[in-house]
């Protein structure tokens, strides 16, 4: 399932919220005292529904999850029994060989197959299909082992807990990875106020205008340049197709993780922030510490910094992370290639912009210099293909038989307006709207309350009417990141 | 806290009526936007369920069945239109220039049209300098205001078609005693795309060229192309629809009629009915509001001074559009008719495609014709009744007989192969199947793309 589904709006999420609302009052009245919250009927019905979900995607995989959560589970008590440090780190070795073995066969046995094959070494190529989610929630299981090996979090009693920790819908698919030690207290301890209530929901229904009424509409314009009209593409094209790609793909992520985070406030769970306008970074290491936030930490505090961080080798700590990162989004070589990318940009920011460049050049142009960058980031994303990419890249840099051609022209024309709202909500517009706002009022709160109030249900009903109306025979519209 | 709760109350409130909306009113079966079935809840087994297949055919079927879809629909299409921006608007408009050309036609030289191997290249002196874009589906849309044409765009090497090529010269061999003939018809993105939109589509000539030339010398071409070209500043193609107007299929059976030797009566011979307000299949293709807001008269002629009866073996189709059942031949009327605002009005003839008709006239002059074509051709048969004592129609998508048997059982003098480019390109094996196939072969159809109803995605496919 996916969140922007008619199904999952209307009919999962209304049968889940009564099931959870029953759940609740049931845990408050009758298991609950004054001294103690018990959550038992509500972690239930979350973990029943999480399964559902994935279920509904992996009829057959979600018996993986439980089977991966089962293994962690147990390596998480056995870590947190011993005192021997030796008998602990063993078994976390054996826990990260396992999920890393998982996610190996599921996600890389038939790349590294290939690569074998291409080598002359005659096998045959298995043929797995991709457990949806697996690297995420894979991910998550690393951090829960690692947090209880370090002694951050203490580990899970209870194999419901670990499962829920795990499998909970909101973040189960395409993150964000959330961290054990982030919510490891609010799995048992949680509450909502209707505060809480009302910022989730709105947060809720941004995400889904993001996705729908954005992402969905930009596909249709990166699509029709970059896969429908690839091979005649025009130097313009590849440049109009590129940037709706990068607004289509920041929406569609930032909208799922925006949705996520929504749907966890509404539980009384408190997940990190995943992005910080990214397109307005000034470098590209700037721009990882604004996009996918949860992977760059995930990365820089389970591989970068045990692997010795700024201390020793830090160019080839930089390297195997970047490789891992691009790995990690996917098996195949534009991937890696896009990762490699990404590093040796990093690696040439630390050593030569940053403390050379930087300080003697504006803003707006160390502005492009990043989108320029990203630009041709995103196109290696996109192709899989390397004939296609090689299509894609000498087109961008004008080497394409026609340079202008009148379909890109009416490819902004004639969404002249999705354009221009995408462009300004990729920064951050609302921050500059409640400040404007908060000076215009000069002082008076209830004014100021009221104007954002009304803006805000204005908001939410605009977006919940225009993204149902959007959804409606939009039958295949999948979030770009649940493939990874 | 007051106002948290009055968000919370209008913004819940709101999702509850979508939700009591989606879950409890009556389902949409039709939508007359996209003139096509919609998704029903499927079948539960274990195999679907374990493969995914039911739980996403749920929602599939969810989001498609949509109780009011077609409203739905219509909001969003509105929406996507209002992100454009409209500079000069109004102006468009008078951009349009109409060119009074006076050119001798081909079509009018009874001499050229028997011997009709060359073909002019047309240049567009209707709308060349009309606005352009390029909708949904990559469909083109021309012009503005009441003049909106959209156009498929066309994709086709000009290598394509061999297979319909072959099948036609397979048909003559394997009637040698009847005359095999073979009219492909352009769509209207051939006569009707601007300038500015070039870029977007091909020209369908080299196709249809480069067919005539695989074919038999003993096949005889009809040259609609030329036909249709002599007369573009009329209403010869429907401009919100992918077929032609039926006044094009008049000039096209005139071509026809010539190039077979049999009789054909002008236009005076017939009473012209029209269904107003009609707006086709592009506006669900398109999903261009602009389609919608042109609405168009659909226009047909009936024969008056010649009697006719008409009888049908209907076929029944599954989701793919193969034949699973044919039905008995039973009497029917050759027109059917459709009220104002219809978006079904081009099944005015023969009420559609899946069905074998047959047409006695009162004309008797020994001539019998066979029809084998695409939905184009359905406009054709209505112009030749004072042409054949008998017309039998068959769609090369629903055939369940063997055609050597149905052609002599029927004493076929003519065989006319028809079919517009995007059809002809594609298709070709069927046709050379049921040449062999036994009598009651329901499977037959699995080389076909389906409907017209997809004609949008099959074009598509192409242009990848």
């Amino acid at each position: 399932m996916v969140f922007s589904d008619l199904f999952f709006l209307f009919v999962f999420i209304p049968a889940f919220a009564l099931c959870y609302l029953l759940a609740t009052f049931i845990d408050k009245k009758y298991l609950s005292d004054n001294l103690k919250q018990v959550n038992t009927c509500k972690n239930w019905t979350l973990v029943v529904y999480s399964l559902i979900f994935y279920a509904w995607g992996e009829p057959v995989y979600v018996f993986l999850m439980l089977f991966s959560v089962l293994v962690n589970f147990l390596v998480g008590r056995f870590i947190d029994s011993q005192q021997d440090e030796k008998k602990r780190k063993t078994a976390l070795v054996i826990g990260l060989v396992c999920n890393i073995s998982i996610i190996a066969i599921f996600k890389y046995l038939g790349f590294l197959a290939q690569i074998l094959i291409d080598l002359g070494i005659p096998i045959s190529r298995p043929n797995i299909a991709l457990p949806i989610g697996i690297s995420f929630y894979t991910f998550q299981a690393i951090s829960y082992i690692m947090d209880v090996y370090r002694r951050v979090s203490p580990a899970q009693k209870r194999y419901r807990d670990l499962l829920l920790y795990i499998s909970m819908f909101p973040q189960l698919i395409a993150g964000p990875i959330v961290r054990y030690e982030t919510i490891a207290s609010e799995i048992n301890n949680r509450h909502v106020t209707a505060q809480d209530f009302a910022d989730g929901s709105f947060r809720f229904l941004v995400g889904l205008g993001k996705k729908v009424i954005m992402a969905n509409q930009l596909s249709i314009i990166s699509s029709q340049f970059l896969s429908d009209g690839i091979n005649s593409m025009s130097t313009s094209g590849a440049w109009i197709g590129c940037a709706a790609f990068m607004l289509q793909i920041y929406f569609d992520f930032s909208g799922y993780s925006d949705m996520a985070i929504g749907m966890g406030r509404c539980m009384g769970f408190h997940f990190k922030e995943n992005f910080n306008h990214p397109y307005c970074c000034e470098t590209i290491t700037d721009y990882w510490r604004r996009w996918h936030i949860s992977l760059g930490s995930f990365f820089r505090d389970y591989v970068y910094i045990p692997m010795g961080g700024n201390r020793r080798h830090q160019a080839l700590n930089i390297g195997v992370v970047w490789a891992l990162t691009g790995l990690w989004h996917g098996a195949s070589w534009n991937f890696v290639i896009w990762g490699l990318y990404f590093g040796v940009i990093v690696l040439f920011e630390k050593y030569i912009l940053l403390p050379y460049i930087k300080p003697k050049t504006p803003k707006f142009l160390l502005h492009i210099y990043s989108l320029m960058v990203l630009f041709v980031a995103k196109g290696t994303f996109y192709f899989v293909d390397f004939g296609e990419l090689k299509i894609f890249l000498t087109s961008l840099f004008g080497f394409a038989d026609v340079k202008f051609d009148f379909i890109s022209q009416a490819a902004i024309f004639d969404h002249f307006w999705l354009w221009v709202v995408a462009i300004l909500f990729c920064m951050p517009i609302r921050e500059q709207a409640c400040k404007l706002t908060t000076r215009f009022c000069n002082g008076n709160v209830a004014i100021e309350q009221n104007i954002f109030t009304v803006a805000r249900i204005v908001t939410a009903v605009v977006i919940l009417v225009l993204s149902v109306a959007l959804l409606v025979g939009a039958t295949n519209n999948p979030f770009l990141y649940t493939r990874f | 806290m007051k106002r948290t709760y009055s968000y919370l109350i209008i913004v819940l409130t709101i999702y509850a009526a979508f939700t009591v909306l989606f879950t409890i009113f009556p389902r949409s079966t039709f939508s007359e936007l996209e003139k096509r079935e919609l998704a029903t809840f499927p079948k539960l087994t274990l195999d679907s369920l374990a493969k995914g297949l039911f739980t996403s055919s749920v929602s599939y079927w969810f989001s498609d069945s949509e109780p009011y879809r077609d409203k739905f629909m219509a909001m969003s299409m509105l929406f996507s239109d209002n992100t454009k921006l409209r500079i000069g608007h109004n102006t468009a408009q008078s951009n349009i220039k109409f060119h009074a050309a006076d050119s001798k036609t081909l079509a009018e030289s009874p001499d050229l049209m028997a011997e009709n191997q060359e073909i002019d290249e047309y240049n567009n002196e209707v709308n060349a300098n009309a606005n352009a874009k390029v909708a949904h589906h990559g469909i083109i849309i021309a012009g503005e205001g009441n003049n909106v044409r959209a156009l498929m765009a066309y994709g086709g090497a000009e290598e394509g078609g061999v297979a319909y090529a072959n099948a036609c010269n397979e048909y003559q061999k394997a009637f040698p005693n009847a005359k095999v003939y073979c009219m492909l018809v352009p769509t209207a993105g051939e006569f009707y795309c601007p300038d500015a939109a070039k870029e977007a589509t091909k020209s369908e000539l080299p196709t249809i060229k480069a067919i005539h030339e695989r074919l038999n010398d003993s096949v005889k071409v009809v040259n609609a192309y030329s036909a249709l070209a002599a007369h573009v500043k009329e209403p010869i193609y429907l401009r919100t629809d992918h077929h032609w107007a039926p006044l094009g299929a008049f000039y096209a059976a005139q071509a026809f009629a010539r190039v077979a030797g049999v009789p054909f009566k002008d236009l005076k011979s017939y009473t012209k009915k029209v269904v107003h307000n009609f707006v086709g299949t592009m506006y669900g293709f398109s999903k261009d509001i602009s389609v919608k807001n042109a609405p168009e008269d659909f226009v047909y002629f009936i024969p008056n001074g010649v009697t006719y009866t008409t009888s049908y073996i209907h076929y029944k189709s599954n989701e793919k559009y193969q034949v699973i059942s044919e039905g008995p031949k039973v009497a029917g009327e050759f027109f059917y008719t459709y009220p104002d605002g219809s978006g079904g009005a081009y099944s005015t003839f023969m009420g559609g495609d899946a069905k074998i008709t047959h047409v006695n006239t009162s004309t008797k002059n020994g001539r019998r014709l066979l029809i084998i074509k695409d939905s184009f051709g359905n406009a054709i048969p209505g112009y030749l009744f004072y042409s054949f004592e008998d017309i039998h129609v068959v769609d090369f998508r629903y055939f369940a007989k063997n055609m050597k048997n149905y052609v002599r059982d029927n004493n076929i003098t003519d065989i006319l192969m028809f079919s517009e480019i995007f059809r002809a390109y594609a298709s070709g094996r069927e046709l050379i199947g049921y040449l062999t196939q036994p009598d009651g072969t329901f499977n037959g159809l699995k080389d076909s793309k389906g409907s017209d109803n997809e004609k949008g995605k099959s074009q598509r496919r192409k242009r990848r």
